[in-house]
């Protein structure tokens, strides 16, 4: 069970005078229980890529599988029932807060469930434990969700996909915004999630939540895969050709290098780890 | 889901495009004008609109407008043309010439009623082909220019010209936002498990809602952030404003200009004057 990408095409405004193709012939596979991130720079289709996975798009040729379901081009034979598959795979936008609009948070939280057919007390109880878990407590259920700031507004949006319970977990730059700390809590509680069994897919910016949590690591560039293995492997050459920026502790690992230092680079993903490796590396 | 085809610019570079919008708005009222214009006889009104037709036919084909997107307009009008036929069968007509279709138990029905719903929607659809072929090789903005300089000698009775232009370009720079938005709320609600298509009217309902809130909080954020844009940049209303880009007639915008009044004359002249070429030429026509 997984998700792949079959030489996956996808145009926006076919068949007019100005086709965009976002994607170009992607094939690639997402494991099971992987925390896998996406990057790449502004435009290169990362957001695109996502959208299938919930069949929201479709492809404009090719096949996604995930697990047994099937999307494909409207030509070809694909699945039909996408209800199943968007309570599997649940997405989180980029700027999810646009989607609010239930008159208190925890009926807001309580949509998702509630459409997959949970009765209202069961869903108001996925509600209030997704609520806890981004972070937000009982003074919040009964306020209005345009009455907050913008990252408790993330937060809420954010709590009514986990609200859902998804196999699959797709998030879309779920930190940009937020503050440092912030930030940190989320990205803990997406690993806290993916030990308890789901797969979390992040698209990101932030090179050091790359290295810091993901296990998994695609490089989009233009619509087309550049690059794919483990994020230690990955940060080892140089990345700027695809707009990246190299994460602050690989950063530091090459010139303690250049300085004499020696230092195992398959282990270095926190800064707990380098200042472990420095301490080791003076012995 | 994502293609509203009415009243979207396309792109291209033809010689329609090229002309000055200000000509094309001219052109098209001038045109709808001499579509609705009545004829005296049946024969006439095939003969005339036929004509125009073909000359809208050709217009439009000169945009290079896809032809898909006046068949997916006009899929919407069979329900009017149902409603039309049910309304003219039922309230009779005074003068029938066409003959009777048919007589059951003293109700009677004329051909009339059917070609008076034919004539209708041949006009809606002549309506919407020169609608298309305006908005598509126009764009909304130079369109809103060409409405602000027809309203330009207004300003003698101190109507807003400017402000109304302003507003309509807003309200149109502003549509594929919209659309760009509720595309973008419609598939997060999407990911949450709504179903726009298929449920229960009591589903679709809130459903619905799930789509329309988030749409107007977003546009009157974005109302008032646009408002607030504005005003830092110091826009007054009342100042005389001047243009980034100028319009100017070439000989092209004059010829158009000339045809379609011609068009417009010689339909007009016809329909008030109860000109019947036929019978003219010595035919007998209905
Ligand atoms: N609705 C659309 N219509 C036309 N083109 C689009 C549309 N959405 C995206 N694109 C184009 O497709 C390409 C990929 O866009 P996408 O949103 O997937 O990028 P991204 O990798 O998510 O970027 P970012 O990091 O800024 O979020 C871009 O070139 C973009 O201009
Ligand atoms: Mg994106």
């Amino acid at each position: 069970m997984s998700i792949r990408f079959e030489d996956v095409t996808y145009v926006y405004n076919p068949k007019t005078p100005e086709p965009v193709e976002a994607l170009h012939n992607i094939s690639l596979e997402i494991e099971e229980g992987s925390f896998t991130a996406l990057i790449g720079r502004t435009g290169c289709g990362k957001s695109t890529l996502v959208q299938h996975l919930n069949a929201l798009l479709h492809p404009t040729s090719g096949t996604v599988f995930i697990d047994t379901f099937v999307n494909a081009s409207q030509k070809k034979k694909r699945d039909k029932k996408l209800k199943p598959l968007r309570e599997k795979v649940g997405l989180v936008f980029q700027f999810p807060e646009y989607q609010l609009f239930e008159e208190t948070i925890e009926k807001d939280v309580a949509f998702g469930p509630k459409n997959f057919g949970d009765s209202d007390e069961v869903a108001l109880e996925k509600a209030h434990e997704a609520l806890q878990l981004v972070g937000l407590d009982e003074s919040f259920y009964k306020r209005s969700p345009f009455e907050i700031s913008g990252g408790e507004k993330r937060r809420v949006a954010l709590a009514g996909v986990l609200a859902m319970k998804p196999k699959y977990l797709v998030v879309d730059e779920p930190t940009a915004g937020l503050d440092p700390l912030g930030a940190k809590k989320l990205m803990e509680l997406f690993t806290k999630i993916h030990e308890a069994g789901s797969t979390i897919i992040l698209v990101t910016h932030d090179m050091d939540l790359v290295l810091g949590y993901c296990t998994d690591v695609f490089v989009l560039d233009h619509g087309k895969v550049a690059l794919k293995g483990k994020p230690n492997d990955l940060f080892g050459q140089d990345v700027s050709r695809f707009s990246l920026q190299t994460p602050a502790i690989f950063d530091f690992a090459f010139r303690l290098e250049k300085a004499g230092y020696k230092i195992d680079k398959n282990k270095l993903n926190r800064v707990e780890d380098l200042a472990k490796a420095i301490v080791e590396g003076r012995r | 889901m994502t293609s509203i085809a009415l009243g979207k610019y396309v792109p291209y570079d033809t010689w329609v495009h090229r002309l000055d919008a200000r000509t094309k708005l001219f052109a098209t009222i001038l045109l709808m004008v001499a579509v609705f214009l009545p004829m005296p006889t049946w024969s006439m009104t095939l003969l005339f609109q036929g004509a125009l037709l073909v000359i809208i036919s050709i217009l439009l084909a000169c945009t290079k407008t896809p032809l898909s997107w006046i068949l997916s307009s006009l899929k919407m009008l069979w329900i009017m043309v149902i409603f039309l036929l049910v309304v003219y069968i039922v309230v009779p007509k005074s003068e029938n010439v066409l003959g009777i279709a048919w007589s059951v138990n003293g109700w009677t029905v004329y051909w009339d009623s059917f070609a008076e719903a034919a004539r209708i929607v041949a006009r809606l659809v002549m309506m919407i082909m020169i609608g298309t072929a305006l908005t598509s090789s126009t764009k909304p903005l130079d369109l809103t220019y060409a409405l602000e300089w027809y309203f330009t000698p207004l300003k003698v009775i101190h109507f807003p010209a400017a402000e109304v232009a302003m507003t309509i370009s807003i309200a149109l720079r502003f549509i594929p936002t919209l659309l760009e938005d509720t595309m973008r709320v419609m598939r997060a609600q999407a990911s949450r498990g709504v179903d726009f298509q298929h449920g229960g009217l009591f589903r679709r309902i809130a459903g619905l809602t799930s789509l329309i809130i988030p749409l107007f909080v977003s546009s009157l954020t974005r109302s008032q952030e646009l408002g607030d844009a504005m005003e830092c940049r110091c826009y007054d209303p009342r100042e005389k404003r001047t243009r980034y880009r100028l319009f100017h007639f070439r000989a092209a915008d004059f010829v158009i200009a000339f045809f379609a009044a011609a068009i417009l004359v010689g339909v007009a002249v016809t329909s008030g004057l109860h000109l019947d070429f036929f019978s003219m030429m010595g035919v007998t026509t209905l």
